[in-house]
């Protein structure tokens, strides 16, 4: 029986597959670099050259071409370890900034290279592995970029080394580069539309397809079908080929479900305010001024910068930066006159997060007054001001300017009543918390009833604060009105107690006084249901009259109000017992 | 249109009768070498002078092809006395005509001297150059007029494809396999399993190749051998695409040889037109048709995988071969790629047999080869030899030896992936398996001769950046590891070598061995390794006493004037570019080291030996 040997290990020889597959399936590591699993192999970069043995005769061959044949495959011999050495040497000669080659070397034990540092070639770090032009070619089947000349003078351009008038700016060949080695503005003069992560506040780009954020629910890859180049020209199609489980379906599309559910608890969050709508304060415009979420993605150590903070103009680490309180907030001529709550907390969090990143830097919190009521909250700033030596500044800032490569804040000291102008490296707004866009769609939907703010309103604020002006739906968090997690946390779990109460009973008890149709005398005309805030009552198509969900009719009296023909009454409280009563009421004066 | 082999016969016959007629007849040799020493300006003034005394009918002309004997173009051969004329101009046809035509006298001062005897030669026979020849493959250049397929015919052309096509298609192979063909474009692969392996290869579209692309430098005997018998590679391909079961044909010229292209076009045309090319090929029902395609000169795309996918239209760059094109070949089909020089032979076995062919050459290297023989040789051109022939023979009977009687130094075989050999190793016999246990290689037939003032780390320099501009540059050994090589050499040659750049070498030749994607790449550090291994003690005295035993490498070299020698003639100062030689007439001169550009001019004109190169 015909076998294949690698690495000692017996398995079946399968001409279909290449020895890299095989070896990879066995968990063996060969290394690669011009080979990718949606392409067709090329065997150029020769790094992945492992010794075949065939009826005694050793030779060299590239995994990712060689057939699964019978015979013997040695993958980390000494002859197969010296030629790697040998191209990997050769590569840091070719390509002498490429870093990803230092650090891949460095693997294989080579540190330096004997060879002379190679001046024809076009790029430093490129390596002609040929991914780019075969991505372009076989992915996107575009073939804006491809080979020019021979040897030594052998480069990746377009033709006539003219900017490409076919390139899609899809920037696969940027993507699929293992040594960072070219841009798609190499190819193009055309605008090219990065893709900003919706997570990381657009400090970083993210994919068309892409886990939202770390431990998303569920934490499945989303495909971005507005970007992806699959669902413009039928191309590419590299997810699919290399996802190993065949999970990609591009066929897929939005679904709407319909879910009978017996409560809702509505936790639709918020927005901050735009940093374009702040223009005295450089928002939009100065692109050092960055808002809370920003500075909480450059702080975050799995964030775009691993923890490290840089300034979004040109990655430097600010030595010093200003938080700014009450944007927005507590300002009803410009904004809302609401206190957002959370902002003295988080930015004082913020400010001492940034002195442990950055140990001389220096941090300046401008407020109008601090807010401190929690548990530990106060011994939190104290700490803030003591042991990290953050610098509080009572005022609001008037002014945000550039100023050369740093920005200028003016304010005044309330405390000394001297004029304030600080020039720091980078600003921290802290804007107000606004319910959200996508979150009052969701209301309008569900028909809730909400303030002027946009926030949800409550039946009673110190009653009933967890219940919606609609019964069945329940409020949690900052949906309500903004508060902290501390006290989001308290009340979803109240919420939740609330739905689990209302579950429990055996039956509903509602007040008696509600809706009720007079069947003889309804024509169906649908008024009613027009009327009705709660969708408590709705024309039956079959019959073809009112008819009333008892279980939501709040009893307001609007579709009695509208009903033309006085079908809708309230039971209990019918027109004749209304007449009764006021007959009852007045008959001593008749 | 020819119908069937008999058809054949009788026209055979009907101009061979009519050639026979023709007893007086004149050859001029042409091809592009002969074109270029004047070629078509004897021929055209043959043809005015033979109008103007009204010889036309009793006087033919036969324009050939190149009769080899490139050194001493255009030759001249006056039937039926055989008379051999070298180095024609056109001022000496109407001598010629006078002379040897009118008076059937011999004209002295345009017959070859041999310069070892000094004896005058008359015939071709008499001439060293062709004793030890056997021209079986290209000996028939002389005999036809290579755009006339009815001189071909007349000579017993097309014969083996009428022989061929009454055979079995496996008894063809047979046949070609017994005879030991090896392909002549290089790689020595038996032409006969090869053929097996396509014809027994699945597959309905078959197709044959024949390989043109020469690009060794100084090398040219495909290009002499399609211009001057263009029919004989025909018939071979045809041969094989009936052998293999093939209905298409490729040949795959490169752009430089107008005249090969245009040659062998004709060929074709002539061919379809007489019922040998194309639908129904002698009434046999066996059709077959070859297109021209014209390569744009990339040395690597006579790399065989490379070589089809320059034909399907993409960039000439190999693949990796692990499937062989007998199996996948041109656009995934099975394929036959072989040398022009491999299919001439063809036409040869099927006439005379395996057997014949067999008895020639050694065990494991059949038939003959030919070798372009060029470079410090005083007979250079084209020589077609029996495999097993030494080294010396070629170059020292054949080739006439060094010339200005300077010393041998080596003999490259093999083109830029080939190997120089030293003098130790003359009397190697000349096959696949000698030349490649040498650490050279037969190649296409380039046969370069080095004397004494070739200096072997330059050689190898050459050939490796050769090699670095040719290299298709897709995988990272050749690519890169050239480069590495050439600027290594380049150090050595400018007098900044150290001892540890040899194992650097040295590495580097064992990796881009090993690990190149093409024998391109493979083979590429043979010329380097060949001269470290033989001519070891040149690259040492490159690198430890900066000093070159040739005198060629520029860096390494001083010109000074012995002043005892020196006898003022001024010749050096005059001659001197850039006026770096100073002194009275009659006096001892001086050379300025400051301004000397080392261009070597003072030391090659001088007449008294006063010039030294250190």
């Amino acid at each position: 029986m015909a076998k294949l040997i690698i690495d000692g290990i017996e398995v079946e020889p399968d001409p279909n597959k290449t020895v890299l597959e095989v070896a990879n399936e066995l968990g063996i590591e060969i290394p690669t670099l011009c080979h990718h699993k949606a392409l067709s192999p090329s065997g150029t970069c020769r790094l992945c050259v492992v010794e075949t043995i065939w009826k005694g005769r050793s030779t060299l061959k590239t995994a990712c071409t060689y057939p699964a044949w019978e015979g013997e495959i040695r993958t980390n011999s000494p002859v197969v370890k010296r030629a790697r050495k040998f191209i990997l040497k050769l590569m840091l000669a070719a390509a002498p900034e490429a870093e990803d080659i230092r650090e891949l070397a460095a693997k294989y034990d080579v540190f330096d290279t004997e060879y002379k540092s190679r001046e024809s070639n076009w790029n430093k770090k490129c390596i002609m592995c040929g991914l780019c032009v075969r991505t372009c070619d076989e992915i996107m089947n575009i073939s804006a970029i491809g080979f020019v000349g021979r040897g030594e003078h052998r480069r990746i351009a377009t033709p006539m080394k003219e900017y490409s008038d076919i390139c899609s700016t899809c920037g696969a060949c940027q993507f699929v580069c293992p040594t960072n080695a070219i841009k798609v503005s190499d190819w193009t003069d055309r605008p090219i539309h990065p893709i900003p992560s919706e997570f990381d506040q657009g400090l970083v780009d993210r994919p068309a397809i892409y886990i939202p954020f770390p431990q998303a629910v569920p934490n499945t890859p989303v495909l971005d079908d507005t970007s992806c180049m699959h669902f413009k020209n039928d191309a590419c199609g590299v997810c699919s080929a290399v996802c190993p489980t065949d999970a990609i379906d591009y066929k897929q599309v939005d679904k709407i479900e319909e879910l009978d559910v017996g409560a809702i608890i509505v936790s639709t969050g918020f927005e901050l305010y735009p940093l374009k709508k702040i223009p005295e304060y450089g928002g939009g415009e100065i692109p050092d001024v960055i808002d809370a979420l920003t500075m909480e993605r450059l702080l975050a150590p799995a964030g775009p910068t691993n923890g490290i903070v840089k300034r979004p103009s040109d990655g430097k680490i600010p030595k010093s930066i200003a938080f700014v309180h009450c944007v927005r907030s507590r300002d009803p001529e410009h904004g809302v006159p609401y206190c957002s709550r959370i902002c003295c907390m988080y930015l004082i969090k913020q400010a001492m997060l940034y002195k442990h990143a950055v140990e001389d830097g220096r941090a300046y919190d401008f407020y109008i007054d601090l807010r401190t009521n929690g548990k530990g909250y106060e011994e939190f700033y104290q700490r803030a001001q003591e042991e990290e030596w953050v610098t509080f500044i009572r005022g609001k800032p008037a002014r945000i300017i550039q100023n050369g490569d740093k920005v200028q804040i003016w304010s005044t000291d309330t405390l000394s009543g001297r004029q304030v102008k600080l020039d720091v490296d980078m600003v921290v707004l802290a804007p107000a918390m606004i319910p959200s866009e996508s979150g009052l769609k969701l209301l309008k939907t569900l028909r809730l009833a909400t303030d002027e703010y946009g926030w949800i309103k409550e039946q009673h604020l110190k009653l009933r604060p967890l219940e919606s002006m609609t019964a069945g739906i329940f409020i949690s968090g900052v949906a309500q009105y903004p508060k902290d997690i501390t006290d989001t946390v308290a009340q979803a779990s109240g919420a939740a107690a609330k739905v689990l109460d209302m579950f429990s009973q055996p039956e509903l008890v509602r007040s008696p006084t509600i809706a009720h149709v007079d069947q003889e005398i309804c024509a169906g005309c649908g008024y009613c249901e027009k009327a009705c805030a709660y969708e408590a009552i709705a024309v039956d198509p079959v019959k073809h009259i009112a008819v009333v969900n008892e279980a939501l009719c709040e009893g307001c009296g609007a579709c009695a109000a509208a009903c033309p023909s006085g079908a809708v009454q309230h039971s209990n409280f019918f027109k004749n017992q209304i007449l009764t009563m006021v007959l009852e009421a007045t008959r001593k004066y008749s | 249109m020819i119908k069937s082999a008999e058809d054949l016969n009788k026209l055979a016959e009907k101009f061979a009768q009519k050639r026979a007629k023709q007893e007086r007849l004149i050859i001029v040799s042409g091809g592009t070498c002969g074109e270029a020493r004047g070629s078509k300006s004897v021929v055209s003034a043959f043809r005015k002078e033979l109008e103007d005394r009204k010889l036309n009918d009793k006087v033919h002309l036969r324009p050939t092809g190149c009769l080899g004997f490139c050194e001493r173009e255009p030759i001249v051969i006056i039937e039926p006395e055989k008379i051999f004329y070298t180095s024609v101009s056109h001022k000496d046809v109407p001598k010629i005509i006078n002379e040897t035509i009118e008076k059937h006298k011999i004209v002295e001062e345009l017959l070859y001297t041999d310069p070892i005897t000094n004896k005058k030669c008359m015939t071709h026979d008499d001439i060293p150059f062709y004793e030890k020849q056997q021209p079986f493959i290209f000996g028939n250049n002389v005999n036809l007029t290579p755009t006339s397929i009815d001189d071909y015919i007349a000579i017993g052309g097309y014969t083996a494809l009428a022989k061929a096509l009454s055979m079995d298609r496996d008894a063809i192979i047979d046949e070609v396999l017994k005879s030991g063909l090896r392909g002549r474009g290089g790689g020595g692969f038996p032409t006969g399993i090869k053929w097996k392996s396509a014809r027994q290869a699945e597959g309905d579209i078959k197709y044959v190749i024949c390989n043109a692309d020469e690009g060794d430098p100084g090398a040219y005997m495909d290009r002499a051998l399609l211009e001057g018998n263009p029919h004989s590679i025909l018939e071979g391909m045809i041969i094989g695409a009936y052998a293999i079961g093939a209905n298409e044909g490729y040949i795959y010229v490169r752009q430089e040889y107008p005249l090969a292209c245009e040659n062998f076009g004709i060929a074709m045309e002539k061919a379809r037109k007489y019922g040998l090319l194309g639908k129904n090929i002698l009434g046999s029902g066996f059709d077959f048709d070859i297109k021209i395609n014209r390569g744009g000169g990339a040395f690597v795309a006579g790399e065989s995988s490379a070589l089809m996918r320059s034909i399907e239209g993409k960039a000439a760059v190999p693949r990796p071969k692990h499937v062989h094109a007998t199996q996948k070949g041109l656009w995934d089909r099975p394929t036959v790629l072989n040398n022009v020089e491999t299919w001439a032979n063809v036409p040869l076995i099927i006439n005379n047999g395996s057997k014949w062919y067999a008895s020639i050459g050694t065990e494991r290297s059949k038939g003959t080869k030919i070798f372009s023989l060029v470079g410090k040789v005083n007979n250079t051109g084209l020589v077609e030899v029996p495999m097993g022939i030494t080294l010396r023979e070629i170059v020292y009977d054949i080739g006439g030896g060094i010339r200005n009687g300077k010393k041998f130094k080596g003999v490259q075989t093999g083109g830029p992936s080939g190997g120089v050999l030293p003098e130790s190793l003359l009397d190697l016999q000349v096959d696949f398996d000698s030349l490649s246990d040498a650490g050279s290689m037969m190649g296409s037939g380039g046969m370069i001769v080095f004397d004494e003032d070739n200096c072997m780390v330059d050689i190898a320099k050459y050939f490796i950046s050769f090699l670095v501009d040719e290299s298709c540059g897709q995988c990272t050994p050749c690519r890169e590891g050239l480069v590495q090589m050439r600027e290594i050499l380049n150090d050595i040659c400018e007098g900044r070598g150290k001892m540890e750049h040899l194992d650097m070498l040295e590495e580097l030749a064992w990796g881009i061995s090993q690990t190149s994607l093409c024998q391109l790449g493979k083979a590429a550090p043979n010329p380097m390794l060949s001269t470290l291994k033989y001519f070891r003690d040149e690259y040492i005295a490159h690198i430890e006493e900066k000093r070159c035993p040739a005198g060629v490498c520029k860096a390494l070299v001083t010109y000074t004037i012995d002043a005892e020698k020196c006898t003022g003639c001024t010749l050096c100062a005059k001659k001197c570019p850039v006026g770096a030689i100073t002194g009275k007439a009659k006096e001892a001169h001086v050379i300025d080291t400051e301004k000397c550009v080392k261009c070597g001019m003072c030391y090659d004109v001088c007449n008294f030996d006063a010039v030294k190169r250190i």
